[in-house]
Formats: structure tokens, sequence, C-alpha cells
């Protein structure tokens, strides 16, 4: 188990390496300066904002430079918004973006475990088939449809809740927070079944079971821990994919948070910001994924064993 | 003694099924994965056959009218500019589903060969090509769609790349393991003995073995890359106008729905069900063709 925890963080290093380089060489490789829009300038102005953002250094120069300040949490000027860096705009957008990230998974976690355990318990009974169609639905109803049905009706028809804003007025941060959250609660609540259904047919479940154990202990003491590793491995692409998905939901809701100055940022072809984010994102996403990992083999330690067979 | 022969030949012998006519019968009982086939092909049908069963033109304009609520003239109502919504639709249409079996198609040819390869070959190669695939799933392509739709311009044919480019990894996996089983059954090392050469034996005892979950896999990957497109189309990054996808018209209805709520309700509803029904017809055809894979 010791070699999977080693040998998965050894792993993550050349990924986030990956990732840092990919993205400055991608962005250094657009077409077109970062300053075509305004085309007054004067070349001399040009010539002296490539030089206050280094970029008539040779290539690796600069690359070598942005890992340097990278290094010491530094993702340089924004290329837009002059007056900002964009490890400010960051600061200011992530405490957002996880907020809403958190309370998204818990309303995934607390709907998609139940809903799959009360499937689990009766399979192919009216408890099994009504909780999988809805999340069927929920699977089918992306959050860009979701959200402005949920704003259309609860919003302007039925006015109970605020249609857009961030801890503006009481309320704004439920909306937002269903529409992340309903997808994965879709998922959560088929993985939960699926490992369940599993579980709950092994030996020592039945054994249990002969004991007399009530239902709600059997499910409780014993069942969880096994029947939940596969929703375990899923929080790491799961939170990677609500970081994704918070890029449409901050702009559905307009809350700045980071996934809207993402957006905005890749309209304004601001590089600085969309190099800084991406990668920012990407470690963030990289780092959770091996966390969900090391969690489920902690959780089921013969998944260690499966993988390195393989 | 010719009577007889003639008997004979009118019985009726129980015929052994093929693994996919039992697949086929199995299918056939499951009637949301049959709904879900017959959607599917109706909606082919109606995105091949656009150009001749649009109601309108795609660009016709009717600026008198604006935006009007569905009527016998209009079934599912016109736009801001007057123009017929069910055409849009169609026409979107053709577009989502093409991203989605165009980009499907591209993570398939690179899916097999890679997945083949490796599994076939086996050994330091194996390893080292499984090892780039391990190293490739966690990257975040989510946002590196994004930045490539910004640095590279939003072009459709990027677009298909880039999907089709993140989706080969879970096929590669897929077709892997099974070659990894299947080289090691006694039919192949029989064919080895006959002396088929190694391409023979790929073709034609390989891939027919292979087809099965790829195919489960393919029904759940196009409504996948569906939803992408139509993600990025939302944001603006995906399909740009004139060019409308189902994601476009979306995000079109979005701006206006609070006044016209049916230019966001139809084309939603028209990707929604598309989206189930590859879901439940991909679910059906993994219990028809894989009986002892499990769901999750």
């Amino acid at each position: 188990m010791l070699r999977f925890f080693v040998g998965r963080l050894l792993q993550s290093i050349p990924v986030i390496f990956i990732v840092i380089t990919a993205t400055f060489f991608l962005v250094r490789a657009a077409p077109g300066g970062p300053f075509d829009a305004e085309k007054t300038l004067s070349p001399e102005v040009i010539e002296r904002l490539n030089e206050r953002y280094n970029l008539d250094a040779p290539m690796y120069e600069q690359y070598f430079d942005y890992l340097g300040h990278l290094a010491q949490g530094d993702f340089g000027p924004s290329f837009r918004y002059t007056n900002r860096t964009v490890t400010e705009m960051i600061y200011a957008g992530l405490p957002i973006t996880f907020e809403l990230a958190i309370y998204a998974i818990m309303i995934a976690l607390v709907i998609g475990i139940f809903a799959g355990m009360l499937a689990a318990i009766k399979p192919n009974s009216a408890q099994d088939y009504i909780p999988m169609s809805l999340a069927m639905t929920g699977i089918c109803m992306p959050s860009f449809l979701l959200g402005p049905l949920l704003v259309l009706v609860f919003g302007i028809w039925l006015q109970w809740l605020p249609v857009s804003g961030w801890g503006y007025s009481p309320g704004d941060k439920i909306l937002p927070a269903i529409t992340l959250g309903s997808t994965y609660a879709a998922y959560i609540a088929r993985l939960t079944r699926g490992g369940m259904l599993e579980i709950l047919s092994q030996d020592y479940i039945r054994t249990a079971k002969a004991k007399g154990l009530p239902m709600a202990t059997i499910i409780i003491r014993h069942a969880l821990r096994g029947g939940l590793s596969p929703v375990v491995a899923f929080l790491g692409p799961a939170i990677a994919g609500l970081l994704a998905g918070s890029f449409v939901v901050e702009t559905i809701f307009q809350i700045p948070g980071l996934g809207r100055f993402y957006v905005q940022a890749a309209f304004n072809r601001d590089y600085t910001m969309i190099l800084g984010t991406t990668i920012l994102l990407s470690c963030l996403i990289v780092l959770l994924n091996m966390l969900s990992d090391l969690l489920a083999v902690w959780l089921n330690p013969r998944l260690a064993l499966s993988n390195e067979k393989n | 003694m010719i009577d007889s022969l003639k008997e004979y030949q009118n019985l009726n012998f129980e015929q052994g099924r093929s693994l996919w006519q039992d697949a086929w019968y199995r299918l056939n009982k499951n009637k949301l994965a049959m709904l879900g086939l017959y959607v599917i092909i109706f909606f082919v049908v109606v995105s091949i056959l656009t150009p001749w069963l649009a109601p309108y033109g795609y660009e016709t304009q009717n600026l008198a009218l604006g935006a009007s609520a569905p009527s016998a003239q209009h079934w599912l109502g016109t736009d801001i500019h007057g123009r017929d919504l069910m055409t849009r639709l169609m026409y979107g249409g053709r577009i989502s589903l093409m991203v989605g079996f165009a980009a499907t198609a591209v993570s398939l040819v690179i899916g097999i060969l890679w997945g083949t390869i490796a599994g076939y070959i086996g050994g330091l190669t194996d390893t080292i090509m499984m090892r780039i695939v391990d190293i490739l799933y966690a990257l975040p392509f989510m946002i590196f769609i994004i930045l490539l739709m910004v640095v590279f311009g939003r072009s459709l044919l990027l677009l298909f790349l880039a999907i089709g480019l993140i989706e080969w990894l879970t096929m590669a996996r897929i077709v892997r393991t099974q070659v990894l089983t299947l080289r090691k059954q006694e039919f192949v090392s029989a064919a080895v003995v006959t002396g088929l050469s190694h391409w023979q034996i790929i073709r034609r005892h390989i891939i027919p073995n292979v087809l099965g979950p790829v195919i489960v896999y393919i029904t759940l990957t196009i409504p996948s890359v569906m939803l992408l497109e139509a993600f990025l189309s939302f944001l603006g990054l995906g399909i740009q106008p004139p060019q409308s996808s189902w994601g476009v018209l979306i995000s079109g209805g979005v701006e206006t729905m609070e006044e016209y709520p049916w230019l966001l309700v139809f084309p939603g509803l028209a990707l929604s069900l598309t989206l189930f029904a590859l879901n439940f017809l991909g679910d059906g055809l993994r219990d028809a063709l894989d009986p002892r894979a499990t769901r999750d």
C-alpha cells in the first residue's frame, strides 16, 4: 500500500510539470500578440509594453523566468487590467469558487448517497426506479440548461429566490449550488447504488443479517465503507468537473469567482490571466485526483493490488 | 428417398444463436433502450434530410413578426429576428450530432489502434504506452480544450480534434484490457499455429471480439461529447454564429428566457431528449452485449 502511495505521488509531479510547460508554450504560440486590439499603439509603445511584460526575451528565458516567479507564487501582471496582478485576481476569485464548489459537492453527496442507498436496499422496485430515473434526468440535464430553468421558475415566475449575485441578498447562494451539484448528485447516486449492491451481496453481509442485526446497523457499520469506495474514487474527477462547471454557473448567476474570471480572460485574450488560472486549476485538479485515489485505497486496500497488477 | 430429403430440408432445426443475435434479442426486450434507439434514428434521419424537410430557410427572417409563440405556421415559434425555431433546431441538431459522431470517430480510431497495439505486443511497449495514457488521464482536459479554442480560434475542425483527443484514452484502456485477455485464449494460439500473420489475427480474431465493449462505449461517448460541445458553445467558445448548434440555441434562449421562454425550452428539450436516448441505449447495449458488466 505504501508503494502505491509513493508511486501515485511520484506520478503527479511529471503531470504538473507537463501542465505548466504545455500551457506556457501553447499560450505563447498563439497567433497574434496580446496588444493587437489596440491598433493605434505606436511601435515605441509596443516595444515598451513588450519590455515591461518581458516578451522580447528569448522563449526559453521567458519560460524559466516564469517558472522562477511561479515557484514564489507570483503569476505575473494581467495583460488587460494593467493595475492588477493575476495573483490578486486569483486571491479574489478562488475563495468564492471554492465556497460554491463545497456547497455543491455537499448537496451532491447528501442527495446522491441517500438516493443510491434507497435504490440499493430494494433493487428493481419503485424505491429503485424513481431515484434512478431522477438521476438519469440529472445526468441528461446539463447545468447550463438546469440553471436558467431554475432561475426562470424560482427567480422570475415564483420570485422565491434571487436570480443572481453571491452574498448580496439572502438565499442567493441556493440556486447556484443546486445547479452545480445536481449532475454530480446523479452520478453519485448511480455509483452508490452500484457499489452498495455489490457489497450487499457479499458473504459477510449475509453473516451480519443471519446474526439478526437490524438493516440500519448493517448498512452503517458494515456496508458503507466498502460500498462507498467507488464514490470516493469519483470525488477527484467530480471536483475537477465542478471547477469546470463553475465556469458556466458563475457566468449564469454572475458570481465573481475564478470561473467567471477565466471565461472573461478567454474572451479578452488576457494571456497571463489564462496562463495563471489554467496552471492553478490544473494543479488543484491533479492534487485532488491524487487525494481521492489515496482515500479510495485507504477505504478499500484491494484496489492498490489490482492497480499494481495492471 | 427424394421426398424424405425434402422433408429433412424443411425441418426447422433449432439453430444456435450467435452472440450478435443473442444481444439483439436481449436489447429488443429492453423497452427503454429500444425507445432510445428509435429516437436516435429519428433525429439522425431528420438531420440528414433537414435541407428538404425544414419548413423555412435557415436565414429566412420575418422581422415584422419578431419573436412569436408556437403557432400553426411556426410550430415551435420564432426567435427575435422572426426566424422559424424548428428550422433552426433542425440545422443546429445537424451540427450537434455531427460533432458527437465525428469526435467519437476520432477517439475511436486512435483508441482502438493504441489499445490493440499495446495489448497485442505487450511487454515493455505496453507498459510505456499505458503509462502515457495514465499521465494524460490526469490532465484536466476541459480547461485545455478551452485554452485550445481561445488560442487557435474557434473552428469546428479543431473542436472535433480536441474533443476526440480526450476521449480516446478510455477507449484505449478498454480495448487493451480486452486484447490482453483475448491473446491468452486458445483460439488465438491456434491461429498463430496455423501460420496467420499478425495483421490477419488482429483483423479476424481480435477486432470482432473487441467490438462489443467498444460499441457500448461509443454509445456512451457520443452523449458526453455532445454535452461538451454544448457546454463550450454555451460559453461562446464552441460553435460560432452564423453556424448553430443546440448549445448555441440554448445560450441564445437564456438571454431572452424571461420574455420568450420557448426559445430556451425547445432547444433544451431537443438536447436532453437526445442525451436521454443515447444513455438509455448505451445502458441497454451494455446489458445486452456484456451481461457480466455491472452498471454504475
